[in-house]
């Protein structure tokens, strides 16, 4: 490129907007990615061994979009223009305006959508009931990790899995923390200790919970709350089966957490 | 409004994780595109149809494309005299036997490992059988557009003296000389020959095999990358928000009876297979979001069916081939997967 055309010249080229429009779409995308990680989203989102997936798709798009900004500068002050995108190897299902409109609302739509963890409607929905004292991984490999009181809801359940017997858990110690699911079945003053596990994304997060048994009198927490629950582990009837719950427990109200998820 | 926070999230969730590999299989299959050539690729092919149903269904290693990319690399395969199963067999199991899927479906299915290998071994058991009943067809060309049939009547590089072929043949296919044709010409390196009314794949095709400036390689390259995020993006955008609206707002009682059936919930994701245009990098995670409710054989069965054949797939197959052989091939790849997945369904898992 050895000579640079006036300014005049570029006002009269018309203006490559399906261009202009791609270049817009891939850097608005990358910067939805660049979003959800600054903000700490993606943990709501992903599991975090692959958000350096959507990390390197950050930059990918920024990268793609800023080649295509210089190509289309490159291309308004040299006289030969853009050049044909190529198309013919693609016969598309979208018409092109449906699909770059698309790309374009969902972007700006990402950009401004502040995503929200999944509370105790979604664990209804997804089966709490189905899944208590299932996990879904089977591993082959266990370790009991060290004392009770530090296991978390999920390690209750595997090690549940692992030896079923209630009786073997009772007396122990227990601190766990998570949101509160009200479950129809059960008696005033029992309710649910629950966190979604996440393999993949949100999209296959379940959920698991530990039942909590208030002392008669006491009011129930409201659902969804995120609580911290201390007390001992003992063991009763619910749902007509005989099951480990954390009784005289002892109820601290916590933020809700960056990372809701346990893995 | 909790619920349609919750899809939101989800929705969200299904995009940020598919996004990566939907942008590694537009990358790779816009390199190979302008980088790798076919034709001393098909050189090695063996004659025997099983194996060259084989080799056509692993060619996908080399050529990691989703659906969406192979249809006009198969179209490719077939212009440059490729065997019927060396085309069919890359065209049913590409999309699926490729390093880029085979991770994918890891990453969603890393519980169920058995759902990551025998997505590869189904897709290779239909694939290879649909490719020898096809190749058993000694002559293709009244399966395929006559614009390709034309070009596939040639040998490779094209012959002047043109043989008649025995009567049978299409009285177009008969005109294959390229410098008989009218139009404008360039002399290619080698003796070959580009009309410049060719259709483009043709001409694509033979551009690409000339050396062309790396810089101008570079620049198709990224068009064609810009190109296919905007169509993917697109469908994988409704996709995701098809999988989400069902997570979130059809009853799990509902959801639930479809999906337990040993029947049903095959018939059921096949036929969303069908409508569900997503891409096979990321359909993994499409099915993955249905693993607490559907049995493993119905996740089989879209994972295995979903990237042979679907709606998005009959407009790219129509520029292929002839409605009645993409209804064989729809119709036998439908039938195996249902009788792989059912037998799964019933005897494995």
């Amino acid at each position: 490129m050895t000579s640079f055309s006036s300014p005049r010249r570029i006002r009269r080229r018309r203006l490559p907007w399906q261009a202009i429009i791609d270049c817009l779409v891939l850097l608005l995308w990358g910067l939805v990615l660049v979003r959800f990680a600054v903000t700490g989203k993606l943990f709501l989102l992903l599991h975090p061994d692959y958000m350096w997936l959507s990390n390197l798709a950050a930059v990918m798009l920024l990268g793609l979009g800023l080649i295509r900004a210089f190509q289309i500068w490159r291309s308004l002050v040299s006289p030969q223009g853009l050049g044909g995108v190529r198309s013919e190897e693609h016969i598309a299902l979208l018409p092109r305006q449906i699909s770059t409109g698309l790309l374009l609302a969902m972007a700006i739509f990402g950009l401004t959508y502040t995503p929200r963890p999944f509370t105790s409607e979604t664990a209804f929905q997804r089966g709490i009931t189905d899944v208590l004292g299932q996990t879904r991984s089977r591993p082959e490999r266990f370790v009991l990790s060290g004392a009770p009181e530090d296991r978390t809801i999920v390690d209750w359940i595997r090690t549940l899995n692992v030896y079923p017997e209630p009786d073997a858990y009772a007396e122990q110690p227990v601190k766990v923390s998570g949101f509160v699911v009200h479950m129809p079945a059960w008696p005033e003053g029992t309710f649910m200790i629950s966190r979604f596990v996440l393999t993949c994304c949100a999209a296959d997060a379940y959920p698991v919970g530990l039942p909590v048994q208030l002392p008669s009198g006491e009011t129930m927490p409201e659902p969804d709350a995120w609580l911290e629950v201390t007390g001992m582990m003992q063991t009763g009837t619910l749902d007509g089966q005989r099951q480990l719950i954390i009784g005289s427990p002892e109820l601290t109200a916590i933020p809700e957490p960056r990372n809701p998820y346990e893995y | 409004m909790v619920q349609l926070n919750n899809g939101i999230t989800l929705f969200f969730s299904l995009l940020v994780e598919a996004l990566p590999f939907l942008l590694l299989g537009v990358l790779f299959s816009s390199v190979l595109l302008l980088f790798v050539d076919e034709q001393k690729l098909l050189a090695l092919v063996p004659r025997n149809a099983v194996l060259a149903a084989l080799v056509g269904s692993l060619i996908g290693f080399m050529f990691p494309v989703c659906e969406c990319g192979n249809i006009p690399v198969a179209r490719r395969l077939l212009m440059k005299g490729a065997p019927t199963a060396v085309a069919i067999g890359y065209l049913l199991a590409a999309p699926t036997v490729n390093p880029i899927v085979f991770w994918a479906t890891w990453v969603a299915f890393r519980d169920q490992p058995e759902i990551v290998f025998l997505r590869v071994l189904f897709t290779l058991v239909v694939a290879i059988t649909v490719a020898v009943i096809f190749s058993t067809q000694k002559d293709m060309r009244p399966f395929v557009q006559e614009s390709l049939a034309r070009i596939m009547g040639e040998p490779d590089p094209p012959a002047v003296h043109n043989q008649p072929e025995n009567g049978k043949a299409d009285p177009l296919a008969a005109e294959t000389s390229p410098l008989l044709q009218s139009g404008s010409y360039l002399m290619q390196s080698s003796g070959q020959v580009l009309q410049l009314s060719a259709p483009p794949a043709k001409t694509l095709a033979i551009v690409a095999e000339a050396s062309q400036p790396l810089s101008y390689r570079l620049r198709m390259m990224v068009d064609n990358m810009v190109l296919e995020m905007r169509e993917l993006g697109a469908v994988l955008i409704i996709g995701s928000a098809i999988a989400a609206f069902v997570q979130v707002a059809i009853p799990r009682e509902v959801v639930l009876g479809l999906g337990q059936g040993p029947v049903t919930s095959i018939v059921a994701m096949m036929a969303l297979a069908w409508v569900v245009s997503i891409c096979s990098t990321v359909d993994s995670f499409f099915a993955l979001s249905f693993a607490s409710t559907f049995t493993s054989g119905a996740l089989l069965a879209f994972l295995v069916f979903g990237p042979m054949i679907d709606l998005k797939n009959i407009s790219l197959l129509l520029t292929v081939f002839k409605g009645r052989a993409i209804l064989y091939l729809f119709a036998l790849a439908a039938q195996l997967t249902f009788l792989l997945c059912l037998v799964m369904n019933f005897y494995v898992l």
